[in-house]
């Protein structure tokens, strides 16, 4: 009787009970983190079978003296921008990826973002790596599995993978991948990266 | 084997009915933030019959999904943010005029292995 739920594929179920509701449609996430211009929209839009869409995100928080017009601090209301774009994976798996936010500011709304996420991607510029910490920093603390991607950048060639990885103080042997954010092949690589290293974590 | 209990916020015990019920069109059973932003919507047959009588933003969402299309691409498509979409969302959805497809995650609130595997044959194919 409650085989439906043990088979746990809520998409066969759905077929036949809403009309015009398609067979087993599943969507999956995975969030694209790094800070401000380090190439996340250029890496959806490589990925992406559309142009990649923004929208956006209004979120209450208490100021946190960002806002030098905040002496006192009170309730504000911020609007997040975010890009995503969309890959089809087969017939009813559909995922998304989100551009997130770089500033640690905006971390209230990676909670909402990274519930049910397969993991995150966080894209590195070696010229200013400072910009990821608040990334890898949240990622760990949650539990998320990600990938460090480092862009392809002038000059940022021939680094050590062990160097960056303690630069950025992710364990030995942690998932890291060179891209090139324009390029699909070099994006879908990443996202690999990312999957099995998530499989392996997963039990 | 379990499924996610966001989908079925009663499912201690012996509920018989399954998952599909709470995914087509039992989204006023959801707390807003709970449909989260890659949450799939189908238009329902219902829904496109009914789409020419209905206001401007509730008509453009059901029309737009004759294609599988997410919380986000909903809030993209009419411009407003995300819990303005997801508002119109589950009101159509209450009304059966949309289903709502859902993330599949596991106890660990992690999407499940199966779906990964599959997530990764799909990428390695590209």
């Amino acid at each position: 009787m409650d085989s439906v739920h043990a088979d746990g594929r809520a998409g066969t179920a759905t077929t036949g009970v809403a009309p015009g509701a398609r067979r087993d449609l599943l969507p999956l996430k995975i969030l694209v983190a790094g800070g401000f211009g380090v190439g996340k929209t250029t890496l959806v839009a490589a990925l992406s079978e559309v142009p990649p869409l923004s929208t956006e995100q209004q979120m209450t928080s208490l100021s946190d003296g960002v806002d030098d017009a905040s002496i006192v601090p009170e309730k504000t209301t911020t609007t997040v921008a975010m890009d995503f774009g969309r890959v089809t994976i087969d017939d009813s798996l559909v995922l998304y990826l989100f551009g997130t936010p770089g500033q640690s500011r905006f971390w209230f709304m990676w909670d909402e973002l990274a519930r049910g996420a397969v993991g995150a991607v966080v894209l590195v510029d070696l010229r200013r790596i400072d910009d990821c910490f608040a990334a890898i920093d949240y990622f760990e603390n949650r539990g998320l599995p990600f990938v460090v991607a480092l862009n392809a950048f002038p000059g940022t060639d021939g680094v050590d993978d062990d160097l960056v990885r303690d630069a950025l103080a992710v364990p030995p042997g942690h998932p890291l991948v060179h891209v090139d954010a324009r390029d699909d092949a070099s994006c879908t690589r990443a996202l690999i990266v990312l999957v099995e290293h998530a499989l392996a974590r997963s039990t | 084997m379990s499924v996610d209990r966001r989908q079925r916020p009663q499912a201690e015990g012996g509920r018989v009915v399954p998952n599909y019920a709470f995914t087509a069109g039992r989204t006023r059973s959801l707390a807003g933030s709970d449909m989260p932003i890659e949450a799939l919507v189908t238009a329902t047959e219902m829904g496109l019959a009914k789409a020419p009588g209905m206001p401007p933003e509730a008509r453009a969402i059901v029309e737009a999904s004759t294609e599988p299309q997410s919380l986000a691409e909903i809030g993209a498509l009419l411009g407003v943010p995300i819990g303005v979409a997801r508002v119109l969302v589950s009101d159509l959805a209450a009304e059966d005029h949309l289903a709502v497809h859902l993330p599949l995650v596991g106890t660990d609130g992690r999407p499940r292995r199966e779906l990964l595997e599959r997530l990764l044959d799909g990428l390695r194919a590209r």
